[in-house]
């Protein structure tokens, strides 16, 4: 309990955490190809390549030895940090063992998207730990929350679903890898398709959102259409703008 | 066993004090035996609220680390034998107060008292929240402003996540509503948020709305709790937040402008008091 606080006991104390993270979805395993597009992506969106943190995910590439050396040299040089490596051969979990690396094994239960755009995270992930609320979560993908999500909680569903009966809050923030539901009021953030799935929805009964975003792609308070305010609405990813439209 | 009750609200100067100090005197009134702990160490004020500033020998922090005894620190209120005070330590700073100190505290108080009231410092940090950890139910004090509303929908996500009944899940702490500084007339001004605007977005039991009042700041500086004043608007409502907070059912009053008479629209006068 953290109100425990002395020093000379205990240096630190462990916590579990679920913070946002962008995974980086290899389709190829040649440095120079990353390199030429990573080029791109910077000029696309400075703002994300803030020695960002990624996960590099090979669990799509068949090949048994990776440069992941050079891949990592390629990602520091465009202000990516790779802190793990998701997936591929056991050569590979070495080989990033080797390089001061996280290894995951490789995620079977999630549905590709084509294209795994960076994900913007305005927020800060300071959020307190999970009221005690967060037990009631399915074990694989979505999730249903029930209550008030209050100021300064983070509820996220990071493999599918987040459902939310009852308000959120101003100041809360809710994060899902598909899509997320609102029953009630929306007047903190909603951040669906933070792994990057373009398909993901924001639906809300009553809209006064401080923030939506779909897979990166973000609409403040101030670019919502006021008409909208109040309204039961859904939010979705359309050539590359968010689309609000009533849910009749 | 007593009840323990914490007076919070993140944002400070919404009136957590003077609430803490008028609803402790109001319970005692009534013959509940009351104690009331100031736990903003390092800026102690519950003490001048209470007018026994000049009685203080021995504080909180000395009695958790074990420097006085309890009965020792503990203050008989002038006007009510029911009740007593705990001082804050003003020349420490929150990190003397530990949790098992804390704990052992209340829960010697509890055998002998019916209701501990504790006075929060503000904001979210260790001193707050030790302030809030072992409480039964808590009295969210909030001001008609969006940030005082958003600062006591913080406290309530740590109310139902960092405190002792959450982390062994147990039956959560109750929470109630109390909406301090309210003035009717700048709410239908559209200055102030409204009352239904207010427990709309905080969504718990509304327990008391007090008045705007310059009784107040007068019995703050006099050192009489508010409650005392029972001609005063602010007094008879906390009069009635203490009834419901012993289960009774009282009306809501000093929501709504009062509607003037004839003789004191035509002179002007007769403004609330």
């Amino acid at each position: 309990m953290s109100l425990k606080r002395d020093p000379a006991e205990s240096a630190f104390t462990f916590k579990g955490g679920m913070l946002p993270m962008t995974v980086m979805e290899l389709t190829s395993g040649d440095p120079e190809r990353i390199r030429a597009q990573l080029a791109g992506k910077v000029s696309q969106a400075p703002a994300f390549f803030q020695h960002t943190p990624v996960v590099l995910s090979v669990e799509h590439i068949d090949e048994p030895h990776l440069a992941l050396e050079r891949i990592c040299a390629v990602c520091r040089s465009h202000k990516l940090l790779p802190v793990a490596v998701r997936g591929g051969p056991d050569p590979v979990k070495q080989s990033a063992w080797a390089l001061g690396l996280g290894w995951f094994p490789p995620q079977e239960l999630r549905p590709r998207s084509v294209e795994t755009n960076p994900v913007e995270k305005p927020a800060e992930a300071s959020a307190d730990a999970e009221p005690a609320m967060a037990a009631s979560s399915a074990p694989i993908g979505g999730r249903i929350y029930r209550g008030t999500v209050r100021s300064g909680q983070q509820i996220s569903a990071p493999d599918g679903d987040l459902i939310v009966i009852g308000a959120v809050n101003p100041g809360a923030e809710m994060l899902a890898g598909g899509s997320i539901h609102v029953y009630g009021p929306l007047r903190g953030r909603a951040l669906a398709g933070i792994h990057g799935d373009r398909d993901a929805g924001i639906f809300c009964h009553d809209l006064h959102a401080e923030l939506l975003s779909v897979a990166g792609t973000y609409k403040r308070m101030e670019d919502i259409d006021p008409r909208m305010m109040g309204s039961a609405v859904q939010v979705q990813l359309m050539e590359d703008q968010l689309k609000i439209s009533a849910l009749t | 066993m007593a009840k323990i009750i914490v007076v919070t609200s993140g944002k400070g100067g919404v009136g957590k004090t003077t609430s803490a100090a008028a609803i402790a005197t109001g319970l005692a009134l009534r013959g509940n035996k009351t104690v009331v702990i100031d736990f903003d160490v390092g800026l102690r004020n519950l003490d001048l609220i209470m007018g026994c500033e000049r009685r203080v020998v021995y504080d909180l922090v000395n009695v958790i680390q074990g420097e006085a005894g309890l009965n020792q620190a503990l203050i008989r209120d002038k006007r009510s034998e029911n009740l007593h005070i705990l001082p804050a330590s003003q020349t420490r700073d929150k990190d003397a107060l530990t949790l098992e100190g804390v704990e052992t505290i209340l829960g010697s108080l509890s055998e002998e008292f019916d209701y501990i009231i504790c006075d929060s410092p503000a904001g979210i940090e260790r001193g707050a929240q030790l302030a809030l950890y072992f409480a039964d139910e808590a009295i969210v004090v909030t001001n008609p402003e969006v940030s005082s509303v958003r600062d006591s929908d913080r406290i309530l996500g740590l109310l139902s996540s960092k405190s002792r009944r959450a982390e062994q899940n147990r039956e959560p702490i109750k929470e109630h509503l109390l909406v301090t500084r309210y003035n009717p007339n700048r709410v239908d001004d559209g200055d102030m948020l409204n009352l239904d605007d207010i427990c709309e977005i905080l969504a718990i039991n509304l327990i008391g709305l007090i008045p705007e009042s310059e009784a107040v700041l007068r019995s703050s500086n006099q050192g009489v709790p508010v409650i005392h004043d029972d001609k005063s608007d602010a007094g008879q409502a906390y009069a009635d937040t203490v009834s419901r907070l012993m289960g009774e059912d009282v009306p809501l009053r000093f929501q709504h402008v009062p509607k003037r008479g004839l003789i004191s629209r035509m002179f002007g006068g007769g403004g609330r008091r």
